[in-house]
Formats: structure tokens, C-alpha cells, sequence
């Protein structure tokens, strides 16, 4: 199970591997918002404050949106995107930021 | 005959259409006497802006100013402040029309374009900083987004001091007098104006006004309705005052506000939502309150809704549903930020019991924390199942206070 700190919501959950953050979101309750789900609208964007390298890579989609919306986009990542790659670890995201 | 175009200042120039007979602006507003899609044309020493464009019916209008102030190949840029068809609706004809125009939109407009237009146009990113030159004429363009949709940017023209706003600081109100110390009475319109479209994003208007602020405004020149001239700084104000973030009781007392509504037809869910406010008092700093959905108008429903930290809502299932006015709470949250207001929902059945999982399920839609599952008792509460209530109102409660939700999925 990896440990993941919501910051805007104040809930820490663990989760195991290979669920989305979509899933995570939704079995929380957390406040984080999605729109397209699908890497297009940017609505869903946050920022990994610590923890990145315990999810996914970003898709080629995600390079791109992400491009678009600023020149530094390093911690960025879309939610509907995202997904947990590890056993064990802390990650802690803002969406709010 | 052809009317004068009338001047904002000796280099921009109005050129936005008029539409006297609008009575219902995007399906949600109503507008008295109508309204303007209003456009701009800045000239400087080495080319020509234009400032967003007009609905596609009024074209004509558009291009008719257009033409008697420029040639088509002097304009050297087209802002969309956002891609709204009500001001994007003049782009293809004008981008065709303009063979060395270069549009700008803001990042988030990038998704849209091709939503909107269909085809594949050439574009340029404006971020906040961005700048762009028309030899003695310099705009700088801010990033102001969600205000109200979410590619919405703004700029401001530094050698006339005009802030081109986008739909921030619009009114739905037709006058041809134009500007704010001319025309009749707008003020209804101008707050009913910000009340729909504007009160949902309160924190995107906060940040907005601080972009704002670095620069000193002469004139604020909007996309509907008067043109602010004549005390900008009072407009602002309103803005501020409006989007602020201290509530009533907040500001005064330091506390949290908790609002359970419910509807009940033989008391039960009445008696379920009793305790669960007087679990929720228990906790200190926060006010609990409970309010009949029955006798509650869409007025208060809204200001409550806002005023309110968390919100719990109580309702039978008659039908495989929820009542009707919960529904009708709910859509209040169209005209405010629910973003990270906290969410329950509770109530009593008979057979089936849909309603409390509903109003969550549709609570998530609308961006609530839902830190608890809803609560479902079956016919009349028993004493145990009181105290369950008690304990749900706590819950959420000190949630609201700020303890910190441990969970494993
Ligand atoms: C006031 C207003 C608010 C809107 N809010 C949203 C929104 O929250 N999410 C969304 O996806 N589109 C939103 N839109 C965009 C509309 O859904 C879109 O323009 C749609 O194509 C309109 O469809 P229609 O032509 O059937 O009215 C909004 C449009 C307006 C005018
Ligand atoms: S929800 Fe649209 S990009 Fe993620």
C-alpha cells in the first residue's frame, strides 16, 4: 500500500497499486475536480509536491496538454492521468496549489 | 446612413454590435432591454489589434465599423479574450478576410478552438506577460481564467491605461450611449451580471483583481454593456467586495457554519436531521442550523449555501427518489464554489431508500468533500439509531473542523 496525502482535503489514504487517482478521488470523497477524463481540458490539473516518481509516466497526451498551459510545468500532472506504480511510499498532491 | 463610431479613447475605437432585442442570455440570465457584444479596435504606428469580435448574426455591424477605420491587412493581431461564440462568432470571416492577422488566445483556449471552429487556424499562446507591439501601442496580457469560462484571459493597453477585461465587470444591458457616465441605470445589471456568472468563481476573481492591481486603470472596457470610465476604481471595488472571502459569521465569531436541510412528510427524517445538528453542536467552533426545505426560498437556499462550511441534506425516498426541493437545493450550487465545502447526505425509507445514496452521488458531481457515506435509517429511528445520528453530525462536523480523514481503499 502506498500512503497518499491529500492537502487540500486533509485525508490520507492508502492505496494499493495500479489504481487511478480517478479511483482514489472517487472512493475518498475528495474534492478534487475532473472534466474530460481524458487529458484534454486540463481541469483536473495538481501538483505532486513530493512523491512523483511512485506514479506513472506521463503519456505523450498528458507532454502536450501540460506544454500548453505553462513553460514550467515540473510537479504539474493531470489527475485523470495518473495512476499508483509502487508498493510503498508517500506522495502528496495539491490541487489547490 | 451610417452612425459614428464612437472613440473609447483617440486610438480605440468601438466596434462591437448591438442587440436590443436579446431577453434571455445563455438560457440562465434574463436580460430587460437587451445587450452588446462588444468589440474593439486599437490602432497604433504599426498595425491594428482587434479586440475579440461579435455574435456570428452580427456580423455585419462588425465589419461595417470595422471597414470605415482600417484595411483588412493593416490588422496585425485578433485577441479572443475567450472563445464564447457571442464574441468568436466574427473569427473565420475576419481571419479570412485579414491575410496578415495573427490570433492570440490563452493556453487553455487551445482544447476549445478546435471545438468551436471546426478547423485547423494558426495561433498564438498568451500566457501572463506576454506583450505584444503595434510600434507606440503596447498590450499586455494577463491570465485570468475560469471568469467565466476556462480559457478566459484579459489585457491591458499600457500608453491609454485601458483594461480590456473580457467578460469581467459585463453587464446584459443595451444602451447605445455606451458608457457608464452616459447611459441610464445599470447597476441592477451589472450585479445581476456578476450574481450568475461571475459569484461561482470567487476565487478566480480574487486573483484576478490582484493582476489588476499592478496597473492603473483609466478604462475598463468589457465585452457586454457600459464601458466603465468614469471611477473604475468603484467597479473594482464592487468586485472586491462581492468575491471577498469572509462570510458573515466567520468574519465576526471565528466559527464554522453547518446547515442541515431536509424535508420530511411523517417527521422521521425530521427527527434523524435534529440529532444529526446537535451532533454536529457538540463540536466546538462550529454553528449548526437546520432549515425545512418546505418553507425555503431559492433566495436564502443560495446565501445559505454559500455561508455554510458543510451542508448536510435530508430527504425521504417517495417514488425511488429524492423530494423534489433537495433537488432544487442542489441546483442553487450552479451560482456559487462548491469546491471544498463538505458534503452529506441522510434519510428515512420505506422499501428502497435511494434518495440519501443520490443526493451524494450528485453531491460529488458537484465537487463536495464527502468524507462520510450517507446515512439511511428505515421508517422510524429507534433510540440506537438516533444516537448513530448524533454521532454522523459529530463526524462531519469535526471533519469540518479540520481532523484529518484516515482511510484505506
Ligand atoms: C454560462 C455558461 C456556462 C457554461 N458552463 C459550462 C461548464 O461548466 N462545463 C462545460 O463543459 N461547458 C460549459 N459551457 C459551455 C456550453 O456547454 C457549450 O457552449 C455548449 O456547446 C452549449 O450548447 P447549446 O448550443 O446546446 O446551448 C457553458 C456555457 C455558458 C454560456
Ligand atoms: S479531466 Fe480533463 S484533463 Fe483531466
Amino acid at each position: 500500500m502506498i500512503n497518499i496525502f491529500l492537502e487540500d482535503d486533509n485525508i490520507n489514504v492508502k492505496v494499493p497499486k495500479d489504481k487511478s487517482l480517478r479511483y482514489v478521488a472517487t472512493k475518498t470523497g475528495a474534492s478534487m475536480e475532473f472534466g474530460c477524463r481524458v487529458g484534454d481540458c486540463l481541469t483536473c490539473i495538481a501538483k505532486v509536491k513530493s512523491g512523483m516518481q511512485y506514479l506513472n509516466d506521463k503519456n505523450e497526451k498528458e507532454i502536450r496538454a501540460l506544454e500548453i498551459l505553462a513553460s514550467d510545468v515540473s510537479g504539474l500532472r493531470l489527475m485523470c492521468q495518473c495512476s499508483v506504480k509502487a508498493d510503498e511510499g508517500e506522495i502528496v498532491i495539491s490541487y489547490g496549489f | 446612413m451610417l452612425g459614428e463610431i464612437t472613440k473609447v479613447t483617440e486610438s480605440v475605437n468601438f466596434i462591437g454590435a448591438f442587440d436590443p432585442q436579446i431577453r434571455t442570455f445563455d438560457i440562465i440570465m434574463k436580460t430587460a432591454n437587451g445587450s452588446s457584444y462588444n468589440s474593439y479596435l486599437v490602432r497604433g504606428s504599426e498595425g491594428v489589434a482587434v479586440m475579440d469580435t461579435v455574435k456570428k448574426e452580427f456580423s455585419e455591424d462588425f465589419f461595417n465599423a470595422l471597414e470605415r477605420l482600417c484595411e483588412y491587412d493593416e490588422i496585425k493581431y485578433i485577441v479572443l479574450h475567450h472563445l464564447e461564440p457571442d464574441h468568436s462568432g466574427a473569427l473565420i470571416e475576419l481571419m479570412e478576410k485579414a491575410p496578415n492577422a495573427e490570433l492570440i488566445i490563452s493556453g487553455r483556449a487551445v482544447m476549445m478552438l478546435k471545438g468551436l471552429i471546426k478547423r485547423d487556424i494558426p495561433f498564438e499562446v498568451a500566457n501572463t506577460g506576454k506583450i505584444i507591439s503595434l510600434g507606440d501601442k503596447t498590450i499586455e496580457f494577463l491570465s485570468t481564467p475560469f471568469l467565466h469560462w476556462p480559457d478566459t484571459m484579459s489585457s491591458y493597453l499600457h500608453e491609454d491605461k485601458i483594461l480590456f477585461s473580457g467578460d469581467v465587470f459585463g453587464s446584459h444591458y443595451y444602451d447605445e450611449r455606451l458608457f457608464d457616465d452616459k447611459v441610464g441605470d445599470f447597476s441592477y445589471a451589472f450585479k445581476y451580471y456578476y450574481d450568475h456568472i461571475m459569484r461561482p468563481f470567487k476565487q478566480y476573481v480574487r486573483q484576478a483583481l490582484k493582476l489588476y492591481a499592478q496597473f492603473d486603470i483609466d478604462i475598463i472596457a468589457p465585452l457586454h454593456g457600459p464601458i466603465l470610465r468614469s471611477n473604475p476604481q468603484y467597479y473594482l471595488d464592487k468586485y472586491a467586495q462581492w468575491s471577498s472571502e469572509e462570510k458573515f459569521r466567520k468574519h465576526e465569531f471565528g466559527q464554522k457554519m453547518i446547515s442541515v436541510f431536509y424535508m420530511s412528510s411523517y417527521d422521521n427524517t425530521q427527527e434523524m436531521a435534529k440529532k444529526i445538528m446537535e451532533g454536529a453542536d457538540l463540536v466546538e467552533g462550529v454553528v449548526a442550523s437546520m432549515y425545512d426545505l418546505a418553507s425555503l426560498d431559492e433566495r436564502n437556499m443560495i446565501d445559505l449555501l454559500e455561508e455554510s462550511d458543510a451542508i448536510i441534506v435530508g430527504s425521504p425516498t417517495i417514488n425511488g427518489d429524492a423530494v423534489k426541493p433537495a433537488w432544487d437545493l442542489l441546483s442553487c450550487m450552479a451560482y456559487l464554489e462548491s469546491g471544498g465545502k463538505i458534503g452529506a447526505s441522510f434519510g428515512s425509507y420505506g422499501w428502497t431508500g435511494e434518495a440519501p445514496e443520490m443526493l451524494h452521488d450528485r453531491m460529488r458531481w458537484l465537487k463536495f468533500r464527502l468524507p462520510v457515506s450517507p446515512l439511511k435509517i428505515k421508517l422510524i429511528p429507534t433510540d440506537e439509531e438516533l444516537k448513530a445520528c448524533v454521532l454522523f453530525g459529530q463526524e462531519v462536523a469535526e471533519i469540518t473542523m479540520g481532523k484529518m480523514v484516515e482511510m484505506e481503499i
